[in-house]
């Protein structure tokens, strides 16, 4: 069956991705059913994750953008960091079917054409309009080229980064194990995990710090 | 020519790692001064430190990718 798939064009990583947002799925429904007040067992813990999250993003976007597009934010950094460990099992990358979607360039380039969208569109929606684009022109208005770039690197930045990471830790745990089968890929697997999860996090929070330049008014800025 | 993109690979990789590898023993540096000054802010330098690390080490990545891309090609 994996077989087929493969020949439509359906890559290890996205049956993988699957996988992961339909077993994501399920731990959030399990984990609001028979919502009690004082929260016990896996309520407990979901709503300690979830409330920390909540205030680490709140501390940069602020009160208002944080309450409309804190699902988004809070939906990549778990999406990303639950990808990013997937790479970490036993036989990853050689049972068929599995593999670290963002291990791929398009994952990455997917998640920062979405971030590059909300950005504009938080943008376009604070500064009511087309008038959102004045600020390309704003310290000097020979400086617009600059400006320019810089808005257009932003998706490209979080794009490669997400997948040089995750793809070279593959690729050199891969190496090391050609080298030395029994305890050297250790080393850069526990260098994985902790790489995983600091990918995650940046990922999501330059998501964070993007919305929250693009969301702020002029005014509010001094 | 093989040899020609063998060596491109190499020093893309290795050139690359010069930059970040400073910056960040600056960045440690001057967040360990500090941790030492005012141990209770410990914990916000450290969530910090590691924030930068991780966008100096983007710039290392983007090297090792040319490098895979030119590895690929010998």
């Amino acid at each position: 069956m994996i077989e087929t798939l493969h020949s439509i064009g359906i890559s290890n990583g996205m049956m993988t991705s699957t996988v992961i947002t339909i077993a994501l799925c399920v731990v959030g429904i399990i984990a609001g059913r028979r919502l009690q007040v004082v929260p016990s067992g896996f309520q407990n813990f979901a709503e300690w994750a979830i409330g920390g999250l909540y205030q680490f993003f709140e501390g940069i976007m602020g009160t208002a953008l944080c309450k409309k597009y804190f699902s988004l934010i809070a939906t990549l950094f778990i999406y990303i960091l639950f990808s990013n460990y997937v790479g970490l099992l036993p036989w990853a990358g050689h049972i068929p079917g599995v593999a670290a979607p963002t291990s791929s360039v398009n994952c990455t380039l997917a998640m920062a054409i979405i971030v590059f969208v909300g950005m504009n569109y938080v943008g376009i929606r604070a500064h009511h309009g087309i008038g959102y684009y004045k600020h390309l022109m704003k310290p000097f208005a020979f400086l617009l080229p600059l400006m320019l770039i810089e808005d257009l690197v932003k998706p490209m930045s979080l794009t490669l980064r997400l997948y040089g990471n995750v793809y070279g830790e593959e690729t050199v745990t891969e190496s090391f194990f050609e080298l030395v089968p029994l305890g050297l890929p250790v080393i850069m697997q526990a260098l994985s995990v902790l790489m995983g999860l600091i990918q995650a996090l940046v990922f999501s929070l330059l998501a964070s710090i993007y919305f929250t330049e693009a969301g702020t008014l002029e005014e509010e800025h001094l | 020519m093989g040899g020609l993109v063998a060596i491109g690979a190499a020093l893309a990789v290795g050139l690359a790692a010069i930059g970040p590898g400073i910056g960040q023993g600056i960045a440690a540096s001057k967040a360990l001064e500090g941790m030492a000054r005012q141990p209770e802010a410990a914990g916000m330098l450290r969530t910090n430190m590691i924030l930068s690390f991780a966008f100096m080490e983007s710039l290392s990545i983007y090297g090792l990718l040319i490098a895979f891309l030119l590895f690929a090609k010998i």
